[in-house]
């Protein structure tokens, strides 16, 4: 699962409705009270997400949590935290039933993850890595920005971290020294801005989030521009510990998921994800980004 | 001081409203310094108060960032606090860490993450919470950021402060507005006042100018006006005095006129007598002609005695014409002037048994570029007096000689001495007091006369008794040239 912007930092420019609040509130209360009132009975499934979403994240979180209650049964609880590392470290200790991850953390810990579905973008499962500078920036390709200062979004990030780290690999350079400085933003979101501020003169980001954000934040995005495209590679996908393949939720959570344009809420959850659905794939779906795991592990 | 002259010389009624004009804009340029330097510091007060605020909450963002060295955390804390502090308008602000490089700056296009700060940069802050830069009209702060006693780095804060200059010039505006307005009010409204004020004074002013030229006119009813009590009171005390300057002068020009009659009957009795004296030796030498006028003789001495006799009625009464007949009054000055005064004053003389010593040291002119007539009625006058008050068998004295271009005459008496506010309807500058108290009214037609002709008289003391009177007129100046040419 990628990050799009930690939703409880990224305030810029999104008004909070009374809706939002009541609903924050009614969630949150909900989640310290669950344990002690549910008691004996059925633990709440727990859905992880990283700092995903676009635009309106409570909104978001409200429907999600709407739709999978109404189709997995029992309480829903989402789970949400700052960085990768941290969803990823929750979801492999099974503390977590299930979580929106990245490839990069699927492929290290596929063999303690199993695969539940693959968001479906422009009709396949599959997005890019973009490596971008600001507007009026020269640069024809990658290499046109060595020695600059470079954001990063996220070391567990495939697309703002991996791609960029292993494309370095390939033409034998080492992140560290083909840019004078790096550093993460822990948000794609935040790439962007750090691009477009002029902070950084660079910055490695999901194309996914990039293409939504020029339709959501056209003055944003504006202001930067694609220095290259990485090739197709699996898209963030949803993954459960092998603990828990028997439970009966997770086969709901599947079915929930790649049924979800059949349903009315699902297809809001969907329409403010600006994706066409979910499909279930195969661990070979991800090879390439293993491939870059090994390339990055090669050049040491 | 030639100023200040200049100014006295200005009419009150402009003096008044420029002062008070004056007053209003040195009212109002203290008045205008106490509101800004006021206005000043409450702005300063409330800038620090924003400042502090601003850097506190800054420095409690951005303190956890700084410590790891996350430029991201830092840059997004400068970004998001940007919005939320725009009444202080902050118009850059960077953090630095602990080797002073710029970790994040709001804007990092002009101030580059990693990048050195300049010296001028670091150096520009005062000992203010806020240092304001009045040419470039920014504030600058800054707040060292300190974590278990350790400097970590600092925040340097760059504030718009243009909007506190204009608030201070939109009300330095408003003031020397608002006070020239008043100004302009208070020194219209005093001029009005003024010349409200000193209107009655004009008017007052316009009659006594009237009268010092000749006719002093009360004020009319329709001028004093109702409510204003002083004016009135001021008005009606100058018509009293009008009034009673009028009665005075009725009353004098009354005595005059008696005094005149009062020597003119004198006079007239004087010469009765004088012409009656020879009539009855006429009458006598008449008789002795209607019964000796055969005889040769007797017929001749009578004849001759009626001719002396008519002779002297004859000058007689040609002095008394030529004393009182006005047109005779503007002819030059003669020894013949003086000899009719003498025969004017024989008769009395006789009256009263007294000698007359008679000294005229003429220069050898014939006239005196003099008028004639006006010396005559003085030295007639003094004469009489002099005669009244000298004893019988005294002796009564005129001396007159002319001088260079003057003309001296000196009447002597026996008398007891001139009292003194009877002397000063000669001597004094305003004989005013003695004649408005209805004496002496012989000596002030003299007093006229002298005056009339530019004189003047003065009165001593004689040795051995008595006082002499003398007046020194000058020549008329024209003849005087005509004379001397």
């Amino acid at each position: 699962m990628r990050n799009l912007g930690n939703p409880h930092r990224a305030t810029d420019g999104v008004p909070i409705t009374r809706r939002d609040l009541i609903t924050a509130a009614v969630s949150g209360a909900a989640t310290l009270f669950a344990p002690v009132v549910l008691g004996s009975e059925e633990e709440s499934f727990k859905f992880g997400l990283t700092p995903v979403f676009l635009s309106n994240d409570l909104e978001l979180l409200g429907h999600l949590r709407s739709y999978l209650s109404a189709r997995i049964g029992g309480r829903i609880e989402l789970v949400t935290r700052r960085t990768y590392q941290e969803i990823t470290a929750l979801l492999v200790s099974g503390q977590i039933q299930s979580a929106w991850i990245c490839g990069y953390p699927y492929v290290q810990f596929k063999a303690d993850l199993d695969l539940v579905a693959t968001p479906v973008w422009h009709g396949k499962p599959l997005y890019q890595s973009y490596l971008i500078a600001s507007a009026d920036r020269k640069a024809d390709d990658w290499a046109g920005l060595k020695g600059d200062v470079h954001a990063f979004s996220d070391p567990d990030s495939n697309s703002g971290f991996l791609v960029t780290r292993a494309l370095l690999a390939e033409n034998r350079q080492l992140a560290g020294s083909f840019f004078a400085r790096s550093f993460f933003t822990y948000g794609h979101r935040n790439v962007i801005r750090a691009v477009a501020s002029g902070l950084t003169q660079s910055g490695s980001v999901d194309g996914y989030v990039y293409e939504v954000m020029r339709e959501t934040e056209p003055d944003l995005v504006k202001q930067t521009r694609i220095v290259r495209k990485s090739e197709w590679l699996g898209f963030p996908p949803i993954a459960s510990p092998k603990s828990v393949a028997n439970d009966r939720r997770v086969r709901a959570l599947q079915q929930a998921l790649i049924s979800m344009q059949d349903d009315a809420e699902g297809r809001k959850v969907l329409a403010l994800l600006r994706l066409d659905g979910f499909a279930a794939t195969s661990p070979s779906h991800f090879d390439a980004i293993a491939a870059k795991v090994e390339t990055v592990r090669q050049s040491g | 001081m030639k100023l200040l002259r200049r100014f006295r010389s200005i009419p009150v009624s402009y003096r008044v409203p420029v002062l008070v004009a004056l007053l209003m804009v040195v009212i109002s340029a203290a008045i205008s310094e106490r509101v800004l330097s006021r206005l000043s510091r409450t702005q300063e007060s409330f800038l620090n108060g924003l400042a502090e605020t601003y850097l506190d909450g800054l420095s409690s963002a951005v303190v956890p960032a700084v410590l790891r060295a996350d430029v991201w955390e830092v840059f997004d804390a400068l970004d998001r606090s940007s919005a939320s502090y725009k009444s202080l308008a902050p118009i850059e602000t960077v953090v630095t860490g602990s080797d002073g490089r710029v970790l994040a700056a709001s804007d990092p296009n002009r101030i580059a993450t990693y990048s050195e700060l300049s010296a001028d940069y670091r150096n520009r802050y005062g000992p203010d919470v806020v240092t304001i830069d009045e040419a470039r009209l920014t504030g600058f702060a800054h707040r060292d950021l300190v974590y278990q006693g350790q400097p970590i780095g600092t925040i340097h804060a760059t504030f718009d402060v243009s909007h506190l200059f204009a608030e201070r010039r939109e009300i330095l505006v408003t003031l020397l507005i608002t006070n020239g307005v008043l100004a302009a009010l208070f020194a219209l409204g005093g001029f009005v006042l003024v010349r409200q004020m000193i209107g009655p004074m004009r008017v007052l002013e316009d009659h006594m100018r009237a009268a010092a030229h000749g006719a002093a006119e009360p004020i009319s009813h329709r001028e004093i006006p109702a409510g204003d009590s002083e004016v009135a009171g001021l008005f009606r005390g100058y018509n009293a005095l009008v009034h009673a300057e009028r009665e005075r002068a009725n009353f004098a020009m009354q005595l005059a006129e008696e005094e005149k009659l009062s020597s003119l009957g004198r006079l007239a009795s004087g010469m009765a007598h004088e012409i009656n004296n020879p009539l009855g030796g006429l009458f006598n030498a008449l008789d002795t002609l209607k019964t000796h006028g055969e005889t040769p003789g007797v017929r001749d001495t009578s004849i001759s005695l009626i001719e002396r006799g008519l002779a002297g009625i004859r000058d007689v009464v040609e002095a008394a014409l030529a004393t009182y007949r006005p047109e005779r009054s503007q002819r030059p000055m003669t020894a013949a002037d003086l000899d009719d005064v003498r025969l004017l004053l024989k008769p009395e003389l006789r009256r009263k048994r007294q000698r007359l010593d008679w000294s005229v040291a003429w220069n050898g002119a014939r006239e005196l570029p003099i008028r004639g007539g006006p010396v005559r009625q003085a030295v007639l006058n003094l004469l009489l007096n002099a005669s009244a008050v000298t004893p019988e068998d005294g002796t009564v004295s005129l001396t007159a000689m002319s001088w260079e271009d003057r003309l001296h005459i000196e009447i002597g008496d026996q008398g007891t001495g001139m009292p003194a506010d009877i002397a000063g309807i000669l001597i004094d500058q305003d004989p005013g007091p003695a004649v408005r108290a209805g004496r002496g009214l012989g000596l002030w037609m003299v007093r006229r006369v002298v005056d009339d002709l530019g004189g003047r008289a003065s009165i001593a003391a004689k040795r051995g008794g008595g006082t002499a009177v003398t007046l020194t007129i000058p020549f008329d100046r024209e003849d005087t040239k005509a004379h001397a040419a």
